[in-house]
C-alpha cells in the first residue's frame, strides 16, 4: 500500500476521535456564570430512583417538549438550567414554549391558535385547565385500551402538565422569594409555639399570636408537600430515607437544625433570585463538599451520571457509525483496502463508546445490561456490532463493517425514540427484580434478536448487490457462508434464551410455558431459523432461497420485540394509528419488498452450485 | 417405502414447522379477542383449530392444524427421520442430541397438560388454610354438621349441574331448577326484560334477578355462576327455591326433619393434609412511587402427620415446594393484608431444564463443529498474507 492510502486510512479514524474528543471536551467543561453543570450534578431522589437534577430534568424535558432543547434565543441553554428556571422564576418559565401539542381536536379544546412549532407554553394552556380537566376525567373512566388518539393526546398532556407542576415545587414555594429566612424564621417559630404550648399545659400565661402564626406557617409547609414527587434531602443512609423538601423541614424541628441539603436547596434559590452568581456557585460548592465528606457514594454515582449524560455516548456512536457505512460503501467502488480498513477502524472506536456506554448504563442501575425496551435496543446493536466484527475479521470485505453500522445506527435511533417516553434507567418491578435470570434469560435471548436481525441485514446487502449489479462469486460465497453462520448462532441463541424464559416463569409463577404473547414471539423466532436450516439442508432453498429467508427473519424478529407489546392496543380499532405501529408496519412491508428483489432475473455468469 | 420417505423428509418437517408458526401467530393475535385460557384450549390443546378472520363476525372460519396434530406428526417425523437414517457416529451424535432434547420438551409439554394441576390459596393474616382452590371452577356443597365443629361436606362438581338432576340426600331431594355457568346478578328492582322470570323464595338471593351471560375469557375476570335449587324432604312437600352463587360469600341455611344444613356454590377446593398459616405479608414500594420493590409472605407450615410446625418465606422468585405442590407469591388484595399463592402441582417439572440442557449443547457442538469446518476450508482457500 503506497504512504498516502495508509495515511487516508489511518487520517479518517484520526478525526472521528478528534470528534470524539472535543465532545467529552465540550462536556467537561465549566460552565460560566450561574454553575448549572454543577447544580445539575445534585443528587435528588424521583421516579424511585436516585438520580441527578440533570437527570431529572432531561427526562422531563423529552417527555414534554420531546427534545432538550429549549426554543428561544434567551431560553435556558441546558436542561438543568431550565429547572432552576422553572423552580426560581416560574412566572418566566411558564412563558417557554414546551408543551407539545399535534393532535387538532386537543387543540381546539384549548382554543390556542395554532402555531408551526407545534409547542405551547404553560401560560397559554392555563385558561384551557378546567376543560382539560373535564375531559380527563371522563376518559380516565374508561378503559385505556379504548381511548382514540385524541383522548391519548389529552392524557398525556395533563400528565405532563402535572409533572411541570409537580417540578415547580420540587425546590422552591412559589410566592416566596427569601427561602432560607424563611426556613430560620419557620424553626424559630416551631419552637417558641411549642414553648407557649407548654406553658399552657402548665397553665401558666403563654401568647396565643405565637401559637396562631406557627400553625399558620406549618399549614404552608403541610401543604406544600403533596405539591412535589421530588425527594431532595438525604436525611438517612438507605434510599427510603430521603425526604421531600418541605418533610425535611418538619424533620428540622426536632433535630432543631436545617439539614445541610435543604439549607443548600434554599441559598441556591435565593441566589439564582437575587441574581447572585457567586452566592449561587457558592451554595453548590458548599453542598457538594458536604456531599462528598458524608454521602460520598450518592456524589459519584450523580456525578457519573451528569457526566454520562452530557457525554451523550450513544449519540456520538451514531455519527461514526454514519461515517464508518460511509466509507464500507465507498471500499466497495474505489480504493478498496485504504477505505476498508478506515470503515473498519470507525466501526471500533464506534463500538468502544457503544460499550463505555453500555458498561456504564450497567454500572449506574447496578444490572445486567437488559432491563427494558429501552436498554434491548441499545443491546441489541452492541450484540451485532460484536458478532460482525468478528465476520469482518474473518472475511475481510467490509461487509461485516457495513452491515454492523446500519444495525447499530438503526438500533440506537429506536433507542433514541423509546427513550421519550421517560427515565430509560427506571427502578424495575418486584416480579423482574432477579440479576440472575436477567443476566442469562434476557441477555441470550436478546443476542438472538442480535443475530436474526444480523443475518437479516446481511441477506439485504446480498439482495440488493444482486438487483442493481452482479455479486463476484467469492463474494457470493462469503455472504453465504455468513448468512448461514449468524443463522446456526441465532438458532442457539434464541432457542436457549427462550428455555430459560421458559425456567424462569417456572420458578416464579409454578409455569413453563404459557402461550403468551411474548413468549410465543420469541417461539417464533426460534422455528423461523430452524426452518431456514432445515430447508437449507434439504435442499428446498438455495443462496437465494436462504437470503430471502433470513429477510423475513427480520420481520418475525421485529414481531417478536415490538408488535408483541402493541397487542392488545395495536389491533384494537384505534391503535393503528400509533406511531410505533406505522413504524413497525412500513419495516415490514419494507422487507418484504426487499425480498421481492430476488425475483429480478439474472444472467447466471457467477452461478455457482451449492 | 414410499411412506416411510415421506414420513422421514426434512420437507414434512419444513411444513409442520411452517404450520406450527401459522398457529402460534394466529394465536397470539387472537388472543386479544378470546383470553389466553380459551386460546390454550381452542388452538393449542386441539387437533383443529378454527381461525376465525373477522373476530367475532363468525362468518369467515379457515380450519388450520391445531397443537395437537402438530405436535404428534412432529414427534412422527422425527423419530421416523432418525429411524430412518440412523448412524450412530460422532457427526450425527450432536443431531440425535438436540432432537431427543426436543422430543423430551414436547414429552414434558404433553405430561404437564395431562398430569399438571394450577390452583390458588388465598389467604388472609392470621388465617389458616387447609385447602387451595380452583378460581375458575366452582362447586356446589351440601353441608351437614355433625357437631364438635365436624361437618359432612359433599361437593357436586359443575359438570354435572343440570337443569333438572336431582341429587338424594338422607332425608331429602336437591333439584337444580336453573344453573347458569356464568351470569349478572341484579337486584330485582333494577332488572330489565332480558332477565329470568324465577326468583328465590328463600335465603340471600330472594330480592335478586338473574340472567345468562357469556363466559369470561379475560385472566382478570371471573365467572359468576348461579342455580336455583329447590329443597323436597322425602315424601313432603318442597322447602321452596333457593339461589346460589359464587357471588354471595357466605353459606345458605336450611332446616329439614329438625337438622340444620348448609349449602352454597363456591370456588372448588383442593384439600391438602397440611395447612399454612399467614403470618405476615409485607409489600414495599420505591419511595414516591407505586411501583412494587418487593413482596413476600412469612408462612407456617403445619402438618400433624410429621408434626412439623415451622416458618418460611415465600417470595418473587422463590417459591415453596413442599408435599409435591409448590407455592407461589402470586399477588396480595384487602390492602396488603390477604396473600395470593399460586399453587401448582406438576411432577414433570424437572422435563424441561433436563432437554434445554441437551438442546443447547447439542447445538453448541453441532454449530462448533461447523465453525471448525468453515475455519479450516478459509484457511486452504486464503493463505496467510
Amino acid at each position: 500500500m503506497s504512504p498516502l492510502r495508509k495515511i487516508t486510512a489511518w487520517l479518517i479514524p484520526a478525526l472521528c476521535l478528534l470528534f470524539v474528543a472535543g465532545a467529552v471536551f465540550k462536556a467537561t467543561r465549566p460552565s460560566p456564570g450561574l454553575d448549572f453543570k454543577n447544580f445539575g450534578t445534585l443528587p435528588v431522589v424521583s421516579n424511585g430512583r436516585v438520580q441527578p437534577l440533570d437527570s431529572l430534568a432531561r427526562n422531563a424535558l423529552l417527555s414534554i417538549h420531546g427534545k432538550q432543547r429549549i426554543p428561544g434565543d434567551d431560553a435556558p441553554a441546558t436542561p438543568a438550567a431550565w429547572l432552576a428556571e422553572l423552580n426560581f422564576n416560574p412566572a418566566l418559565a411558564d412563558t417557554r414554549k414546551i408543551f407539545l401539542i399535534h393532535h387538532d381536536d386537543l387543540l381546539g379544546l384549548t382554543k390556542i391558535t395554532r402555531s408551526e412549532e407545534k409547542s405551547y407554553s404553560y401560560a397559554q394552556l392555563l385558561p384551557a385547565f378546567p376543560a382539560l380537566q373535564q375531559e380527563g376525567r371522563r376518559i380516565s373512566a374508561a378503559d385505556s385500551k379504548t381511548w382514540s388518539p385524541y383522548e391519548k393526546a389529552l392524557m398525556l398532556l395533563t400528565r405532563n402538565l402535572s409533572l411541570y407542576n409537580q417540578l415547580k415545587h420540587a425546590l422552591a414555594l412559589p410566592g416566596q422569594d427569601r427561602l432560607e429566612s424563611e426556613f430560620s424564621l419557620f424553626l424559630t417559630d416551631i419552637h417558641r409555639a411549642m414553648a407557649e404550648v407548654g406553658k399552657q399545659d402548665r397553665g401558666e400565661t403563654f401568647d396565643q399570636s405565637a401559637i396562631d402564626s406557627a400553625s399558620t406557617r406549618m399549614t404552608v409547609v403541610a401543604d406544600w408537600a403533596p405539591m412535589t414527587e421530588v425527594y431532595t434531602t438525604p436525611s438517612g443512609d438507605d434510599a427510603d430515607g430521603w425526604k421531600k423538601l418541605p418533610e425535611s423541614l418538619i424533620d428540622a424541628v426536632e433535630k432543631r437544625a436545617l439539614h445541610p441539603a435543604t439549607l443548600a436547596f434554599a441559598r441556591i434559590g435565593d441566589a439564582y433570585r437575587a441574581k447572585d452568581t457567586n452566592a449561587f456557585n457558592s451554595a453548590i460548592k458548599d453542598y457538594l463538599a458536604w456531599l462528598s465528606g458524608n454521602r460520598p457514594g450518592l456524589l459519584k454515582k450523580s456525578s457519573s451520571e451528569t457526566l454520562f449524560n452530557a457525554i451523550a455516548p450513544f449519540y456520538l456512536c451514531m455519527v461514526l457509525y454514519v461515517v464508518a457505512f460511509l466509507c464500507a460503501i465507498v471500499s466497495w467502488l474505489w480504493q478498496g483496502t485504504t477505505f476498508r480498513q478506515a470503515a473498519f477502524r470507525v466501526l471500533l472506536i464506534g463500538l468502544t463508546f457503544h460499550t463505555l456506554g453500555l458498561v456504564t448504563r450497567m454500572l449506574l442501575e447496578g444490572r445486567p445490561p437488559v432491563t427494558n425496551l429501552y436498554s434491548s435496543a441499545i443491546f441489541i446493536g452492541w450484540g451485532a456490532i460484536i458478532l460482525s466484527t468478528v465476520l469482518e475479521l474473518f472475511h475481510r470485505n467490509a461487509i461485516g463493517t457495513a452491515v454492523a453500522s446500519v444495525v447499530g445506527f438503526a438500533t440506537l435511533l429506536i433507542a433514541h425514540h423509546l427513550s421519550l417516553s421517560g427515565d430509560t434507567l427506571e427502578m424495575m418491578r418486584a416480579v423482574l427484580d432477579t440479576n440472575f435470570w436477567l443476566a442469562t434469560h434476557v441477555v441470550v435471548i436478546t443476542l438472538g434478536y442480535s443475530a436474526t436481525f444480523l443475518a437479516g441485514t446481511i441477506a439485504i446487502v446480498y439482495l440488493i448487490r444482486r438487483a442493481f449489479g452482479t455479486i463476484p462469486p467469492s463474494t457470493a460465497i462469503s455472504l453465504r457462508g455468513m448468512v448461514y453462520g449468524v443463522i446456526c448462532f441465532a438458532t442457539l441463541a434464541s432457542f436457549v434464551g427462550t428455555v430459560l424464559g421458559g425456567i424462569w416463569a417456572d420458578q416464579s409463577w409454578g409455569r413453563f410455558w404459557g402461550w403468551d404473547p411474548k413468549e410465543n414471539g420469541a417461539l417464533l423466532i426460534v422455528i423461523w431459523n430452524a426452518i431456514i436450516l432445515h430447508a437449507r439442508w434439504g435442499g428446498m432453498v438455495r443462496e437465494r432461497g436462504m437470503m430471502v429467508m433470513a429477510v423475513f427473519g427480520n420481520i418475525v424478529t421485529s414481531w417478536s420485540w415490538f408488535g408483541t407489546n402493541m397487542l392488545g392496543i395495536g389491533l384494537h380499532s384505534y391503535g393503528f394509528t400509533d406511531a410505533a405501529f406505522l413504524w413497525l408496519s412500513a419495516f415490514m412491508i419494507s422487507q418484504i419488498l426487499i425480498m421481492c428483489l430476488a425475483l429480478i432475473r439474472r444472467g447466471s455468469p457467477q452461478k455457482i452450485n451449492v | 417405502m414410499p411412506s416411510l420417505k415421506f414420513l422421514s423428509s426434512l420437507r414434512l418437517t419444513v411444513t409442520l414447522l411452517g404450520f406450527a408458526m401459522v398457529l402460534i401467530f394466529v394465536a397470539t393475535i387472537i388472543q386479544v379477542e378470546l383470553g389466553i385460557h380459551e386460546v390454550q384450549e381452542k388452538f393449542f390443546r386441539s387437533w383443529i383449530a378454527w381461525w376465525d378472520v373477522m373476530p367475532g363476525a363468525k362468518k369467515f372460519q379457515i380450519p388450520i392444524p391445531g397443537g395437537t396434530l402438530l405436535g404428534i406428526l412432529l414427534i412422527i417425523n422425527l423419530l421416523a427421520a432418525h429411524g430412518a437414517r440412523f448412524k450412530l457416529s460422532w457427526n450425527k451424535a450432536g443431531m440425535i442430541v438436540i432432537h431427543s432434547g426436543i422430543l423430551l420438551m414436547l414429552l414434558g409439554e404433553i405430561l404437564t397438560g395431562l398430569l399438571g394441576r394450577e390452583a390458588q390459596m388465598i389467604v388472609k393474616e392470621g388465617e389458616i388454610l387447609n385447602y387451595s382452590t380452583f378460581p375458575r371452577e366452582v362447586e356446589l356443597v351440601v353441608i351437614r354438621p355433625d357437631g364438635d365443629g365436624l361437618e359432612t361436606v359433599t361437593a357436586i362438581p359443575q359438570s354435572r349441574l343440570k337443569d333438572g338432576a336431582e341429587f338424594p340426600f338422607g332425608g331429602f331431594s336437591l333439584i337444580i331448577r336453573k344453573h347458569h355457568p356464568n351470569s349478572e346478578i341484579l337486584p330485582e328492582a333494577e332488572a330489565t326484560d332480558q332477565f329470568d322470570k324465577t326468583r328465590a323464595t328463600e335465603g340471600l338471593g330472594k330480592d335478586y334477578a338473574v340472567r345468562n351471560t357469556p363466559r369470561e375469557t379475560t385472566d382478570d375476570r371471573r365467572d359468576l355462576a348461579t342455580a336455583f335449587v329447590e329443597i323436597i324432604p322425602d315424601g313432603g312437600k318442597s322447602q321452596g327455591l333457593w339461589l346460589l352463587s359464587n357471588a354471595f360469600k357466605s353459606e345458605q341455611s336450611f332446616e329439614v326433619a329438625g337438622r340444620s344444613w348448609k349449602m352454597a356454590i363456591r370456588p372448588r377446593r383442593l384439600y391438602h393434609p397440611f395447612s399454612i398459616k399467614l403470618v405476615d405479608f409485607s409489600h414495599d414500594r420505591y419511595l414516591g412511587t407505586n411501583v412494587p420493590k418487593n413482596f413476600s409472605s412469612k408462612i407456617k407450615i403445619l402438618n400433624p402427620d410429621t408434626g412439623e410446625n415451622r416458618e418460611d418465606l415465600i417470595y418473587m422468585n422463590h417459591p415453596l415446594r413442599y408435599g409435591g405442590l409448590t407455592f407461589y407469591q402470586a399477588g396480595f388484595e384487602n390492602n396488603d393484608t390477604t396473600s395470593i399463592f399460586q399453587v401448582v402441582r406438576n411432577p414433570v417439572w424437572t422435563l424441561p431444564y433436563i432437554s434445554c440442557a441437551m438442546v443447547g449443547f447439542g447445538l453448541l457442538w453441532v454449530f462448533s463443529q461447523h465453525l471448525i469446518k468453515a475455519i479450516s476450508r478459509h484457511r486452504k482457500t486464503s493463505p496467510a498474507p
